[in-house]
This record gives structure tokens, C-alpha cells and sequence, in this order.
């Protein structure tokens, strides 16, 4: 007998793990690198908020989940500005020959 | 539970080097920073899953470190393509 | 004065998260956050701008939201036989100067469905990769910026 926390923790890292495939094959499909950099940081941010959701129940304590928030924040601050330095390099780099 | 997230995290694992081998082959290095940020969220969802599932303590603080670096990383790596007259440059060379 | 201490507070708060709490650490927690205090102040100078709180948690759910939609429509496109994307890069003039607040908003906007931006161009137009420039990205964009005007006073 699964408790509901335990459910929610099931559903949820479920379907944090089916953004992170979603994310994958957006990766191996999409036209080029500026698309390819949508899906990655897209897909697998939203899965890993997910993830994170989905562990809160599981969490050492009030301080353990906070400390799992304060990483998710981490990565989607680290994650918004690599995508668009990265973004931006391709741009000026141009289409590849 | 502790198989199911384990489980989770070997999945995630798994999307994430199929990620990398397409990201790996580039064509420019620039495309190949964008590795980085894929390990920065599908490597620490998998890190917060393996210690949800063991107890280990101390991985969530491994997860930040990763975060940063990653971050870091990208960002310098950037930086110093940028200086150059053009990433065809980089490109030239061998 | 006023920055210096509700930084130095927020950068303690922080610290404390990633950290847990336990007296004797705090004297270390304390050093940090100067540390991260000094580094704030010296990269990022406190501007005219200013961040109102109760617009800011609104946001902030108006942004989650959006990027749950965003993660959305990439799987919905990568999983999607025909994936009708149109990728290029439109220019958008934003109404921001002060850069602090152009920042934020190129990073909030990166979680929106469809846009990623990529650095400003040559005319101080923020330069945005769309993956479908057949949608009006502008007009939503300018929807955007509206609501994130609300939150910061940017003079």
C-alpha cells in the first residue's frame, strides 16, 4: 500500500522523465543547432522542475526541500543565460557553411 | 521506491547520452558547449534522484557544484571563442 | 546603503537554504554572503531600477506557467511526425534601458514557448531565435514586456 505522497512522487518524476525523452528526441530531429538549443533547454528544464516536484515529498526535512528549490532555482538561472551566450554565438557565427 | 527512482534516474541517464552523442557531433564547438547545459539539467535531475532513492547526503550539494560549473564553463568557453575575429577561425584549423 | 543591506539579507537567506542552519557555521555563512555582497555590488551596481514584490510573485506564476507550455510544445513537436517548425531570428525593440532590467527580461522570455534570445543587434534591438517566425513572437513578446514593466520601475 503506497501512501499519497508516494503517488505523487511516482507521477510526477514520471512525467519529468518523459520531458527529459521529449527533450532527447527534439535533440536527434530538430533542423539545426539554434533549434536543437530550444529543445534542450526547454524539454529538460521543465523535466528537471518536475523531477525536483516530484522529490519534494521525499525530502530530508522543510530545510532538505528547500535545498532541492534552491538548486532547481540555480539551474534555471545557470540554464537561462548559457542558452542565450550560447544562442548568441551561433547567431554571430552565422549558418554553417 | 528506492528502485523506482533509481529506475528514473538510469532513464534519464540514458536520454542524456543519446543527447550528448548528437550534441558531440557538433559540427562547431560552439553547438558542442550546448553539452554542458544538457548534463547541467538531465545529470543533476539524475544526481536529486539517486539521492532521493539512497539517502546520500551531501549529493544534492555535488548537484550545485554541477549547476555552477557547468554555467561557468559555457559562459568562459563562449567568452573566448568571442574574442577571436570569428568562430571560422576555429573552424580553419584542423 | 539601502542595497548593500537587502542584498547582503538575501545572499544570507540563500545561504542558509543551500547550507541548513547551525550557529556555529553562521559565522561562515555570514562571510559569504558579504563576499557575494561585494561581488553584486561590483558587477552589478544598483541602478534606477526597482523591483516591486507583490507584481513579482504574480509574475513569477505567469512564468511558470509558461515554461511548463513551453516544455509542452517542444515534446509536442518532437514527437510530431511533420514537426511544422519555421526557425528564424526576429529583431525586437524593446522599451527597457536600464540593463539590469533588459537582462531579466531576456531571461524570462528564454522561458517562453518559442523564443530564445540571442544578444542584442547592432541597432540595441534584442536580437530573438523564434522557432516559428509565422507566429506574432512580437506581439506576444510586447504582452510580456508589459507585464514584466509592472513589476520593475525601469527610469
Amino acid at each position: 500500500m503506497k501512501s499519497v505522497a508516494d503517488i505523487f512522487t511516482i507521477v510526477a518524476v514520471c512525467a519529468g522523465s518523459f520531458f527529459f525523452l521529449a527533450g532527447t528526441v527534439g535533440l536527434l530531429r530538430f533542423p539545426d543547432s539554434l533549434t536543437r538549443l530550444h529543445a534542450l533547454t526547454k524539454a529538460d528544464n521543465l523535466g528537471l522542475g518536475l523531477v525536483v516536484l516530484g522529490l519534494l515529498p521525499q525530502a530530508n526535512g522543510f530545510l532538505g526541500g528547500l535545498k532541492l528549490v534552491a538548486v532547481w532555482l540555480l539551474v534555471q538561472l545557470a540554464g537561462a543565460t548559457v542558452a542565450q551566450v550560447i544562442a548568441e554565438a551561433l547567431r554571430r557565427r552565422g549558418p554553417p557553411p | 521506491m528506492t528502485e523506482f527512482l533509481l529506475g528514473a534516474a538510469g532513464f534519464i541517464l540514458l536520454t542524456v547520452t543519446v543527447g550528448l552523442v548528437r550534441i558531440l557531433a557538433g559540427p562547431g564547438n560552439i553547438d558542442r558547449t550546448a553539452a554542458a547545459q544538457l548534463l547541467g539539467t538531465g545529470g543533476i535531475a539524475a544526481l536529486l534522484l539517486v539521492a532521493g532513492a539512497t539517502g546520500a547526503r551531501g549529493a544534492e550539494d555535488v548537484a550545485l557544484g554541477l549547476a555552477l560549473l557547468a554555467a561557468f564553463a559555457s559562459v568562459a568557453f563562449v567568452n573566448s571563442v568571442e574574442q577571436r575575429p570569428s568562430d571560422n577561425a576555429e573552424r580553419a584549423d584542423p | 546603503m539601502k542595497p548593500l543591506a537587502s542584498r547582503l539579507g538575501l545572499f544570507l537567506v540563500f545561504w542558509l537554504m543551500i547550507a541548513g542552519y547551525a550557529p556555529g557555521d553562521l559565522p561562515v555563512g555570514l562571510a559569504a554572503a558579504a563576499l557575494a555582497t561585494w561581488a553584486s555590488l561590483r558587477l552589478l551596481p544598483a541602478g534606477n531600477g526597482r523591483v516591486r514584490l507583490l507584481p513579482l510573485v504574480g509574475l513569477a506564476l505567469h512564468f511558470f506557467r509558461q515554461s511548463v507550455s513551453a516544455g509542452a510544445q517542444v515534446a509536442w513537436l518532437a514527437f510530431r511526425p511533420s514537426m511544422p517548425i519555421h526557425p528564424g531570428f526576429i529583431a525586437y525593440a524593446t522599451r527597457l534601458q536600464w540593463a539590469g532590467a533588459r537582462n531579466a527580461f531576456c531571461a524570462l522570455s528564454s522561458l517562453l514557448p518559442g523564443t530564445l534570445p540571442a544578444g542584442s543587434d547592432d541597432h540595441g534591438s534584442l536580437s530573438i531565435h523564434c522557432l516559428d517566425v509565422d507566429q506574432p513572437v512580437a506581439d506576444d513578446l510586447a504582452e510580456e514586456e508589459g507585464l514584466f514593466l509592472q513589476m520593475v520601475r525601469d527610469d
